[in-house]
């Protein structure tokens, strides 16, 4: 085989899948460009009034922060293990929650916080007006951000999976911006203050926070959107609105005097262990269901990826053996391991373009109405192109294997030595 | 049936297009749904705010220079003169306005924003913290104040927030608005004691 016949073919990939985030014939995508450019200019100045209130406690606000929401952000987007959503729409649902929602909510919960005090007195506003207000203004705020990318790219929000990494990056950049509000502007906004602030709100509480009530809402989002063909509309609904509702419940439940178990300040270093236990109270119950709706999810993406690739088998996109090791990440992870060791650095990209291809041969046959469809014969001839190509570079082929076997059922394929 | 059928209008389909025909007049309505849901949100506390924000009760008039109209909730709690001053105070809950009117005072609001402070607050308060600078605001009725904020404590040792409001009315008279509340309420009552001072009408 000639290396030039053994070159995949080149294409453009959102033709069938990853739809761009720059949609200007959508208008839900014009909603969200001119709500983040307004919204970011007050924003910025924020940003601004606190570098100028202490520089080094609004870098080092940031720095620490980041080192929080980097990881965050990486277990976010590698849970979902067969489809990873586009990178830019996962920014744009981190920007929507930094820039967007923190701004329209600071607003709205003024707002809401006069009607609070206007029916309740100012007494009562005092202790409970975070908890009445915030939950319902800003998990509604950062789930519209999921609306609006679904509305924005519809196509890629086909699962609950979806729903929750978009929500929960959304929620990330809302936890973010707010977080630096907090240090510079309770925890006083000196180096110390910071160091403060970082340790009750990220190190003490940072799992139970934002990420986890907008990874619910979008989770109720995903299953509204994704699963019209087997799911009645009014069971949809009500899975939507009981994931938000739980969402609003835990934001209130955290916010409200209940369950208050923290140690009267100021605290010493004894203290900070009773800190953790009062933190874990309020917020390690919807951690728990949170994970535990997550790992639902993950089982259902892999049950609709068996089912969707069961009948590709044979067809010249995948075989028998590429299915099994595409169903397990480990495996999959280990055979490209295995592919850089034998064939070098190359071949594991171009086994890794594969997997991934392969994970796309999946949605492209959830989306066609049948078999014989072209769109779907397409990316089969894209797998076994990229197939050719991985075999044509020396040694990733396992020895004894033939091209040919790959299409054939039941019969290992070229690269499923590496397994 | 061929889902995929399109009138002679509409684009061709893409090959993953869902089942069922793209129906382009849905897209805008999501959109504005949403764009009406963030409005809402967003303003619509203020709205209700303003709504609830209804007066009532009979207004009181201190001295014959300002008369106040309290919101729903408030009540006037004393109208004893301090001393020669026409005085009156509403409360409601943990928030207070204090009106205290002086005769014939003849000087600018400024200075009577800090002859308050002096003969005032210093008076009444230990560990007074007074803002750095006057801001001037506008009336509904357009009559120009000084505003500032202080904190402090009483003589039983409670700490307290206040926002002063000080006029000088087209005849001469001082008006000072006094609104304070318990360290951390202030912020509760403060769109309720603006309402006040803004409707409030000078002879």
């Amino acid at each position: 085989m000639s290396a030039s016949a053994a070159r995949p073919a080149r294409r453009r990939r959102s033709d069938l899948h990853q739809t761009r985030f720059l949609q200007p014939r959508q208008p839900a995508f014009w909603l969200y460009v001119v709500i983040v450019f307004l919204t970011a200019s007050v924003t910025l100045a924020e940003q601004g009034f606190y570098r100028d209130i202490s520089a080094a406690g609004w870098a080092l606000s940031w720095v620490l922060l980041l080192v929080y929401a980097l990881p965050v952000f990486l277990v976010v987007y590698y849970l979902d293990l067969y489809e990873r959503e586009p990178l830019p729409l996962v920014f744009a649902a981190l920007v929507w929650g930094a820039v967007a929602a923190t701004t329209l909510s600071a607003i709205a919960n003024g707002g809401w916080g006069l009607v609070v005090a206007r029916v309740a007195g100012p007494e009562f506003a005092a202790r409970w007006t975070a908890a009445l207000t915030a939950p319902l203004v800003e998990e509604t705020l950062k789930g519209i951000g999921v609306v609006l990318i679904y509305l924005i790219a519809r196509d890629e929000v086909d699962d609950v999976m979806d729903g929750f990494v978009y929500g929960a990056v959304c929620g990330l950049g809302f936890a973010v911006v707010e977080d630096v509000f907090y240090f510079m502007s309770v925890f006083g906004g000196q180096p110390s203050g910071v160091l403060n602030g970082f340790f009750l709100r990220v190190i003490a509480s940072g799992l139970y926070s934002h990420v986890l009530y907008t990874g619910l809402v979008g989770m109720g989002i995903g299953f509204v959107v994704s699963r019209r063909s087997d799911v009645s509309h009014a069971r949809r609904v009500w899975v939507c609105a009981g994931l938000c509702a739980l969402a609003v419940f835990a934001h209130f439940l955290w916010n409200s005097p209940w369950l208050d178990l923290f140690p009267a300040g100021p605290w010493t270093l004894g203290d900070w262990p009773v800190v953790f236990g009062a933190t874990a109270v309020k917020g390690m119950p919807l951690l728990v269901f949170v994970g535990v709706a997550v790992w639902l999810a993950r089982g259902r993406e892999h049950r609709w990826l068996q089912a969707t690739l069961a009948d590709e088998v044979g067809r010249g996109g995948l075989s028998q053996g590429e299915l099994e090791q595409l169903e397990d990440p480990g495996l999959r992870r280990r055979a490209r391991r295995e592919m850089r060791r034998r064939a070098g650095r190359r071949a594991a990209t171009l086994l890794h373009r594969l997997q991934r291809e392969q994970v796309n041969l999946a949605m492209v046959r959830s989306r066609v109405p049948d078999a014989t469809d072209p769109a779907l014969a397409r990316q089969r001839a894209y797998c076994a192109s990229l197939r050719d190509a991985l075999q044509a570079i020396p040694g990733a082929a396992p020895a004894g294997s033939s091209a040919g076997a790959a299409g054939r059922p039941g019969v290992p394929g070229p690269l499923d030595g590496a397994g | 049936m061929d889902h995929t059928a399109t009138t002679s209008n509409d684009p061709p389909l893409r090959p993953d297009e869902p089942l069922l025909q793209r129906r382009a007049e849905r897209r805008w309505w999501p959109t504005l749904a949403v764009a009406g849901v963030v409005l809402v949100v967003v303003f619509g506390g203020f709205v209700t705010a303003a709504a609830l924000s209804e007066q009532a009760g009979a207004p009181v008039t201190v001295g014959s220079s300002v008369t106040v109209q309290p919101l729903s909730g408030w009540v006037t709690a004393d109208t004893t003169p301090v001393g020669d001053l026409p005085f009156a105070r509403m409360t409601r809950g943990g928030g207070n306005l204090d009106v205290v009117v002086v005769p014939g005072y003849g000087g600018a609001a400024g200075d009577l924003a800090h002859d308050y402070v002096d003969r005032v607050l210093q008076q009444e308060l230990t560990r007074l913290s007074v803002s750095d600078a006057l801001e001037t605001v506008t009336l509904l009725d357009g009559s120009v104040a000084q505003r500032f904020h202080y904190v402090g404590a009483t003589d039983t040792g409670q700490s307290v927030e206040g926002e002063v409001t000080a006029v000088v009315t087209a005849s001469g008279d001082g008006v000072v608005f006094d609104g304070w509340a318990p360290e951390g309420l202030l912020a509760f009552v403060d769109g309720d004691l603006h309402t006040m001072i803004d409707r409030a009408v000078f002879a």
